[in-house]
């Protein structure tokens, strides 16, 4: 799974912002606010990510967290995204 | 979050620590319509103004350097900025670089073509100014007649595209008694319509005169007292029905810091900036004093200064002091763009102070607007 084409994201006054670009407006005019993990996981997300667990790995290296908790962000994430339509290939 | 409190924490954030997160192009000064009380516009054939203007190269590197700085919100103006040539080349850039943005235009440019390709890659909002109701409006507004029908239909070719459009109007003598009529052409199409009150000075001399064309002050306040009286009425009939949400959710956006000691209330000059058509860095569309270079000197030492310059802006004691301060809509740019002076106070404000007094003493209203809902959400201060 991957992050659709068209998004861009931006670090602006101490704040991650998503920001479509282009064409990409016509479907989502506004702007999406991330936490630091959240921008985090979205970077990774830009390239082609095949399981959940590479993303379980990203925030335990980064934070300390247990993997148990890092396992249900990432599924509330990734769940978040899909939800908005943000993702491709999902699996 | 909502789009609004995200904008309005950012914009907190911003102004606190002077990041520039909007930034308003005005890529040129030229327009197809000449108002008879535009700020700023010059013929559209002009060479002279043609020759000074910014190159798309130039506008565009400029982008580059203001977002690095942190720019996000990003409004392009005029003039008419369909009147560029190369419109569409800067656009197309501007729009791969991540910006929220939007467009000021007068409509009457804008062809079924245009329309579809803005439809494209279509920025978060588009505002259309109005001039009046009716070509005849038009005619004495604008000197052209046909700009009625041509703004109507650049409107809808834009609706029809999917676009989120604004409608406003400034008013002056000539279009005052439009009012109605323009808030019908709003309403039929589902758009909220917003209304420039305040109108200014020239910034720069030519052949435009703002200030014999706008209404004095007492004919000013009973406009706003009709407006305001028009909304109420269709507030209190619709009650419960949908409200006025997005106005009020970008109203966020401008507004005013707390007192912070700053001489400008507003963000500009500490989260916003302007840049003219022939390249100056200014705090606002109306004041081009104090001013920097960003073209010469690059984007962030042109911001680093202007809000420097902006910090050491003097304000004016007498104002400071006033008892009708919450009825007045002063602030330092319309204090200089109206006196030449930022510490002295300006007859055409005061005496629209005095007369909103005397109007909410009439109506036994109190703080100084006259409805506050309904002006924060008609009214606009750019
Ligand atoms: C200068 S125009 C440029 C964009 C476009 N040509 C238009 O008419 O919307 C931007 C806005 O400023 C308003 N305006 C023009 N002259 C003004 C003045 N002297 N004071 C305040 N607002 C003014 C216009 O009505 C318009 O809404
Ligand atoms: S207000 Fe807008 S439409 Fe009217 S002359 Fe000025 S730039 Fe042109
Ligand atoms: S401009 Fe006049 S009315 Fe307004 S605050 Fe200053 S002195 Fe008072």
């Amino acid at each position: 799974m991957r992050i659709k084409q068209g998004f861009l994201l931006r670090e602006v006054a101490q704040s991650w912002i998503v920001v479509p670009i282009g064409q990409r407006v016509v479907e989502f005019n506004g702007l999406i606010s991330l936490s630091e993990s959240g921008a985090l996981l979205w970077k990774k997300l830009e390239q082609n990510v095949d399981k959940e667990e590479e993303l379980v790995t990203v925030l335990t290296e980064e934070y300390e967290i247990d993997a148990i908790t890092a396992k249900q962000d990432v599924h509330d994430f990734i769940s978040s995204l899909h939800e908005k339509g943000l993702l491709e290939q999902w699996i | 979050m909502t789009w609004g409190v995200m904008s309005h924490k950012l914009g907190c954030i911003a102004a606190e620590k002077k990041i520039p997160i909007l930034g308003q192009f005005e890529l040129t000064a030229r327009c197809n319509l000449q108002c008879k009380m535009c700020y700023v516009c010059r013929n559209a054939l002009d060479k002279q103004a043609i020759s000074m203007e910014k190159t798309a190269k130039e506008w565009i590197k400029i982008a580059e350097e203001a977002m690095d700085a942190g720019m996000l919100y990003l409004l392009l103006t005029g003039g008419e900025v369909f009147i560029r040539k190369d419109f569409r080349d800067i656009y197309e850039e501007l729009s791969k670089m991540g910006f929220i943005k939007s467009i000021y235009s007068n409509g009457t440019m804008i062809t079924p073509q245009i329309a579809k390709w803005l439809g494209s890659m279509p920025p978060a909002q588009i505002d259309i100014t109005l001039y009046g109701g009716s070509p005849k409006t038009y005619g004495k507004v604008c000197g052209d007649e046909s700009g009625f029908e041509r703004a109507l239909q650049g409107i809808d070719l834009l609706l029809a595209e999917g676009i989120n459009v604004q409608i406003r109007t400034s008013v002056i003598k000539e279009n005052q008694e439009d009012f109605e009529r323009l808030a019908e052409l709003a309403e039929k199409r589902g758009v909220d319509l917003s209304i420039v009150n305040y109108i200014s000075p020239r910034r720069e001399g030519f052949c435009t005169n703002p200030e014999g064309e706008r209404l004095n002050p007492k004919d000013l306040v009973q406009y706003e007292w009709r407006v305001n009286n028009y909304y109420h009425n269709k507030m209190e009939k619709s009650k419960g029905e949908k409200q006025n949400k997005n106005s009020e959710d970008e109203l966020d956006d401008f507004v005013a810091q707390p007192d912070d000691g700053h001489p400008f209330q507003c963000n500009n000059g500490k989260s916003s900036f302007w840049i003219t058509w022939d390249g100056k860095m200014i705090p606002c569309s109306l004041l081009d004093d104090p001013y920097t270079l960003p073209f010469e000197t690059g984007f962030s030492q042109a911001w680093r200064d202007m809000t420097k310059a902006c910090s050491c802006v003097l304000t004016c004691s007498t104002c400071k002091q006033c008892s009708l301060r919450d009825y007045c809509m002063s602030c330092p740019a319309r204090l200089k763009s109206e006196t030449g002076s930022f510490t002295e106070p300006a007859s055409y404000l005061c005496e629209y102070a005095r007369e909103m007094y005397q109007l909410s003493l009439d109506n036994k209203l109190t703080g100084g607007l006259v409805n506050e809902k309904v002006h924060k959400t008609y009214f606009r201060n750019d």
